[in-house]
């Protein structure tokens, strides 16, 4: 097709753009901060044009590909391509990134260094997403921490340290595991090691290598989705970090564990996954229960909308182990849909903190009159989090808990036993999003702040939680709009589990 | 004429631009928007008077020609499954559309007045607007899912408008247990919907009939698992229709604005339970157990709503227990197969509490000037009485529904009631009695209210002595200074707002709360505290104005003549035979009725004048032990003999007083029944999530910090074990050569 080598664009642009921010005369952070989102969303855009012209949407097959050899004695290669699975996680980052940029905005100190990450992690994580060869996954995926550590510590809140060391501990020895399965998949019965996805998607291993492998991958995975009980990392970290990282942690970086699951777990090893997925859906069914019980356990307001995203996880994991064509379906909306509404959520949070320096919710309340606006996207924002039909949460769980009852794997009773368990979650969920509502926005109570009135959300604040709100509501009203980005590639990834 | 069928999806979405743009305006140009205010307002009347005549329009075509129209088209397809959308007409949508409509437009009529001064005037107007299309949306859904979309929708419109005073600490929890209440029937909803799917594999209410009349014809399912899908859909009726095990909801309800207990709270949204049971009756119906259960369910509802109802103080409270006995009473009929009976209580009892409530927001709108705005003040009807003479519209209007409401003849309810009564004793002699007793209770809780309300002397005086000291915090004004102020402009003859600083100190003195550990003032910019004192006893209450006054008369109408539609009236055609014209039943003809199996036992006059003459004794037993106990001692010196002869039988009397006692502990406790959820559910929730936030903290973060600090730990040791230091190089090597001599 065209030789044009977009994705590589794609993936150098932030990041050769972001390091141009340090060449920028001391003028002030405000040039910094308009060129930052001038090059986020000159991305968004770029990216738009050239998937709505160069991309086929009904071909199953990998596209854009582009292939060139970087070191020579290695065989290592820079391999991109993109299929629909990695368009909507595509898409999404691009969005994403660019709101917290501009949610990012009052961010004064630092703040070249502090741009010049958010454009670093940018590039990591659509490389991440687009790259098709193992080697290069885990060098993406390894990109991806660095910017992560350094914005958590240094613009974090007071536990910064402590959360910022914890995360990359977590996550670093999550990637030892994802190097061992990378190269033991590259090095197995060849001389030569090949880390392309495709080729190593044909092979076929010997059970127990396979199970090994997966183990490895799996850990590496369930560390950055998080699956319990590798999840309490998460809680400290967005607690801690700002909220322009808390929205790119929850919107995005939690969605490459997810994406690495389908992506390598599935459809390298669809052997070991069939035999690993019921032990996993029992994990993401307990995942649910799990932590939408702690959640409402949690006084810190960051910290229990990061244990939502926890029990939404679980989702996902029970959406990729249906192994049936609705559960991925499912899974992969709702890697979209709490990208979003994860992302919006933090970024509310953060927002209402700024103005009354709370974090604690039982100190909180009586906001809604203050800041109505803020009060009304929230309370929206949580409605769409405890799957209200109308909003993309929805109708995500909804395909997954259909994908659940139609897969051919699991026999009567444990299907019925696993829905009903996951129906439990639907009833907790409610308990701690509404009540924490009540305690920030309803009642009376007064804060003797000297300043008591609060400015409510300016135009900025305004623009980037409705323009997450609208996907929230278009998708959770017209679901097809992601579906026929990944409907072909599912059935694609699922031929293999059901003609072997 | 099925034209008009093709532009039925109108129905469900004319009115939604309204909450749309209300909404969009309140949140990019809430300046602009409120304005604009009473404008908005128009429109959304306006759009729903379309819908309502369309549905009259329809149910006349329906009465003439009974047709069910469905029109489909696709919501999403996957390869191996789609997701539809559309609508379906019958006789039963028709039926609800109508109601909805109808009573939707009266009471957004009577809001316009009655929220005119409150600030969330237009969000209160977005909400039922949104309500009003979800729930048209409910009623003309074609398939389950549809039917759970809307299902939850409506639930959140709930959740808003109980809400909708949300500085009001009552409100916000209360909103909040209607949420997690509800969502509990949307659990088994949700799980019985998939449940039906796995065995039928369709959504659509026809397939899925026809799939499932054929599976259970053939014997091909499991009998356990359809019985427990089967069940399972009933919660979701249980829970929205406030029935027993999940009706703790609806009285806190009432904490919302008193047309949205009209409309949602009484009229319609819980009716939306009984339309579910209505719907998939042909479903129910095979499954014997699951329908003795919901009879049970609905005569259990019947007599528990009714016995808690006897003692409350709150009008609005009082009038949320009768709507659950009322609506328990509609889930017996559908229980005992009586599907005409049923929808025939549905609607006349939807018109009477519909009045009912307006007629007591009416009343609290007119104490709350008097008394300030706290539920506990203006609802409480021991601080009421004597309103006959300030208000007598209300009154005639209010007497009108209790009377309905209680089955005497003319109106509503007691052609209904009494044809529920009438099927129970064909159905089973127990539930009948009960049945019977508690129309008999009904009668005299209902006058019980009337009574304190609207007769002796006024009492508003009494409410410094109401024993209850933290009631100021509910004086608060609404929604800060700004509200008050509004108050000051509304009420300028009451010149209430402002008392002398010696009070407020005192006041504030008192108040200081423990906010988690530290004691915090109270700062009062915020606050506007009204205090009433006695001096001002000689203001009395005012009839609301007539825009609050026309829907109640339009309501009255209602409730006279819409037992029309259930009466048979005796014609005879050509051929000289007998047949009941009624509208009601002509349009459920073809649906199911397994009481009647024989037409011609249903207009059997003598047996229908027997019973009727038997229910309405009953009522009046009823109204009149309740004119006894509750018409004040001193308006006639009758009664007050009877009393004194009474009050002579010593040790009887005490007994009596012991069971009089009992009964009001338990009404006035709501039966345990709260008590016994907030003690074993949010209780146990409560430790279940601090046990699990424990082990979170402690075990599973724990075991990884434990292992960087002993990492930690391990790489300090090697620091000092590889330090460099010769000595102790030197202590290594005899100590490991003693060791090896030793050997």
């Amino acid at each position: 097709m065209n030789s044009f080598p977009w994705l590589t664009i794609f993936v150098v642009l932030p990041i050769s753009a972001g390091s141009l921010i340090f060449l920028f005369p001391h003028r002030g952070n405000k040039v910094i901060k308009w060129y930052t989102i001038f090059i986020c969303a000159f991305e968004l855009l770029l990216m738009n044009y050239v998937f709505s012209y160069y991309f086929q949407l009904d071909d199953p097959l990998i596209q854009l590909t582009e292939d060139y050899k970087w070191i020579q004695f290695f065989d290592f290669y820079w391999r991109l391509g993109i299929d629909g699975f990695s368009l909507g996680p595509i898409l999404l980052t691009g969005f994403i990134t660019t709101l917290a940029t501009l949610a990012a905005r009052p961010i004064t100190r630092d703040s070249r260094l502090f741009h010049f990450l958010m454009l670093a992690m940018y590039s990591g994580q659509i490389g991440l997403f687009s790259s098709q060869d193992l080697l290069l996954f885990f060098i993406m995926w390894e990109l991806e921490l660095i910017p992560v550590y350094l914005l958590l510590s240094m613009w974090g809140g007071k536990k910064r340290l402590y959360s910022a060391t914890k995360f990359i501990l977590y996550t670093a020895g999550g990637s030892v595991f994802l190097l061992m399965g990378a190269l033991g998949i590259a090095l197995y019965g060849s001389n030569e090691p090949r880390f392309h996805f495709e080729t190593s998607a044909n092979q076929s291993y010997p059970v127990a290598l396979e199970i090994f492998f997966y183990i490895g991958f799996l850990i590496a995975f369930a560390v950055k989705s998080p699956i319990i009980p590798l999840h309490t990392w998460l809680p400290d970290t967005h607690g801690e970090a700002h909220y322009s990282t808390c929205m790119l942690l929850a919107g995005i970086l939690l969605k490459m564990g997810a994406y690495g699951l389908v992506r390598i777990n599935m459809e390298l090893l669809s052997h070991a996954h069939s035999i690993f997925s019921p032990w996993l859906i029992i994990v993401g069914v307990m995942q649910i229960i799990y932590a939408a019980s702690t959640s409402p356990g949690q006084r810190n307001l960051k910290k229990r909308i990061a244990y939502s995203s926890v029990s939404h996880m679980g989702f996902i994991i029970i959406g990729i182990c249906s192994i049936s064509d609705m559960g991925l379906n499912g899974a992969i909306l709702q890697i979209i849909s709490h990208g979003f509404i994860g992302a919006a959520l933090f970024f509310l949070a953060g927002t209402g903190y700024d103005r009354i320096r709370r974090v604690y919710l039982d100190e909180m309340g009586g906001m809604a009159t203050s800041m109505p606006k803020i009060f009304t996207t929230f309370s929206i924002l949580s409605l769409a989090s405890l799957a209200l039909p109308g909003m993309s949460g929805f109708f995500a769980e909804l395909i997954v808990f259909f994908g659940i009852i139609t897969g051919q794997k699991y026999l009567l009773m444990s299907k019925i036993l696993i829905t009903f368990v996951m129906a439990v979650g639907m009833i907790l969920t409610p308990i701690y999003l509404l009540s924490m509502l009540r305690q920030m926005f309803y009642g009376y109570k007064l804060f003797n702040a000297p300043n008591s009135s609060f400015f409510d959300s300016g135009p900025r604040e305004l623009f980037v939680s409705i323009s997450i709100l609208l996907p929230v509501i278009g998708i959770g009203i017209y679901p097809d709009f992601v579906f026929s980005l990944s409907v072909d590639r599912v059935e694609a990834i699922l031929s293999n589990y059901f003609y072997r | 004429m099925e034209h008009i069928y093709q532009y039925s999806w109108i129905i469900s979405f004319v009115t939604l631009p309204v909450p749309m743009l209300i909404g969009v305006g309140l949140l990019l140009f809430p300046a602009a928007t409120k304005k604009l205010r009473r404008m908005w307002a128009f429109p959304s009347v306006f759009l729903l008077s379309i819908v309502m005549i369309f549905s009259i329009d329809l149910s006349i075509q329906q009465i003439n020609s009974s047709f069910i129209y469905q029109y489909i088209w696709s919501w999403t397809i996957n390869n191996d499954f789609s997701l539809e959308f559309g609508h379906l007409i019958d006789p039963l949508t028709s039926i609800l559309s109508v109601l909805i409509t109808t009573v939707g437009i009266l009471v957004l009529f009577y809001s316009d007045n009655y929220m005119s001064h409150d600030q969330g005037y237009l969000r209160f107007f977005a909400y039922m607007s949104f309500f009003t299309t979800s729930m048209l949306g409910l009623v003309t859904s074609s398939n389950l899912i549809q039917i759970y979309i809307f299902w939850e929708l409506v639930g959140v419109c709930s959740y808003l408008l109980i809400g909708f005073w949300f500085t009001r600490p009552i409100a916000s929890n209360a909103c909040q247990k209607a949420f997690v209440t509800n969502r509990v029937g949307d659990f088994g909803l949700l799980l019985g919907i998939l449940g039906l799917y796995w065995i039928t594999g369709s959504f659509e209410f026809r397939d899925l009939f026809k799939i499932f009349n054929n599976l259970i014809y053939n014997n091909q399912v499991n009998f356990l698992f359809v019985t427990l899908c089967a069940f399972l859909l009933f919660s979701g009726a249980i829970a929205k229709s406030a029935q027993f095990p999940l009706h703790v909801w609806l009285p806190d309800a009432m904490e919302g604005p008193t047309p949205i207990s009209a409309l949602i709270h009484a009229a319609t949204m819980v009716a939306a339970g009984i339309f579910l049971v209505a719907r998939l009756f042909p479903l129910f119906v095979i499954i014997p157990f699951i329908m003795n259960l919901i009879a049970l369910i609905g005569i259990i509802t019947v007599f528990l709503g009714v016995t808690l109802a006897l003692a409350q103080k709150d009008i609005k409270r009082s009038l949320a227990y009768s709507t659950m006995s009322q609506l328990g009473y509609t889930m017996l009929a559908l229980g005992m197969g009586s599907y005409r009976a049923a929808l025939f209580h549905l609607i006349t009892h939807a018109y009477s509490k519909a009045l009912l409530f307006l007629g007591s927001g009416s009343i609290i709108h007119s104490m709350e000037a008097i008394l300030g705005y706290s539920p506990d003040k203006s609802q409480n009807m021991v601080l009421m009485g004597g309103l006959t003479k300030h208000i007598p519209i209300t009154k005639t209007a209010f007497l009108l529904g209790t009377l309905s409401l209680c089955g005497i003849p003319p109106f509503a309810c007691f052609w209904s009631k009494d044809e529920i009564l009438n099927d129970s004793w064909l159905y089973s002699p127990i539930f009948a009695i009960i049945a019977c007793f508690t129309a008999g209770l009904t009668a005299f809780y209902m006058f019980r209210v009337y009574l304190l309300t609207f007769d002796g002397h006024f009492n508003a005086h009494f409410k410094n002595y109401s024993g209850k000291k933290n009631s100021s915090f509910y004086s608060i004004s609404l929604w800060g200074k700004e509200g008050s102020k509004m108050l000051n402009k509304n009420f300028r003859l009451l010149a209430l707002l402002t008392m002398n600083n010696k009070e407020r100190d005192s006041f504030f003195g008192k108040n200081t709360y423990q906010i988690d550990g530290n004691v915090r003032n109270m700062t009062w910019p915020f606050i506007t505290v009204k205090n009433f004192n006695t001096k001002r006893i000689f203001s009395y209450p005012h009839e609301s104005d007539n825009t609050m006054l026309f829907p109640m008369l339009i309501l009255v109408l209602f409730t006279l003549f819409i037992g029309a539609i259930g009466i048979p009236f005796n014609q005879f055609n050509q051929e000289g035979i007998q047949l009941d014209i009624d509208i009601l039943s002509k349009l459920l003809t073809p649906s199911l009725n397994l009481l009647h199996q024989n037409p011609e036992n249903s207009v059997d006059w003598y047996e229908f004048v027997t019973n009727a003459i038997f229910s309405v004794s009953i009522a009046f037993f009823g109204i009149f032990i309740a004119s006894f106990l509750y018409k004040p001692v001193y308006s006639s010196l009758l009664n007050f003999n009877f009393f004194n002869s009474f009050a002579k039988k010593g040790p009887k009397r005490i007994f009596w007083d012991k069971i009089i006692n009992v009964i009001y502990n338990w009404s006035s406790n709501r039966g345990y029944i709260d008590a016994f959820y907030a003690i074993s559910f949010i209780g146990g929730i409560r430790k279940l999530v601090e046990l699990i936030h424990f082990f979170d903290k402690r075990i599973i973060d724990g075991i990884t910090n434990g292992v960087g600090v002993t990492s930690f730990f391990v790489g300090e040791g090697i620091k000092y074990v590889g330090s460099g230091r010769i000595s102790s190089y030197l202590l290594f090597y005899l100590f490991y050569a003693l060791i090896f001599l030793l050997i």
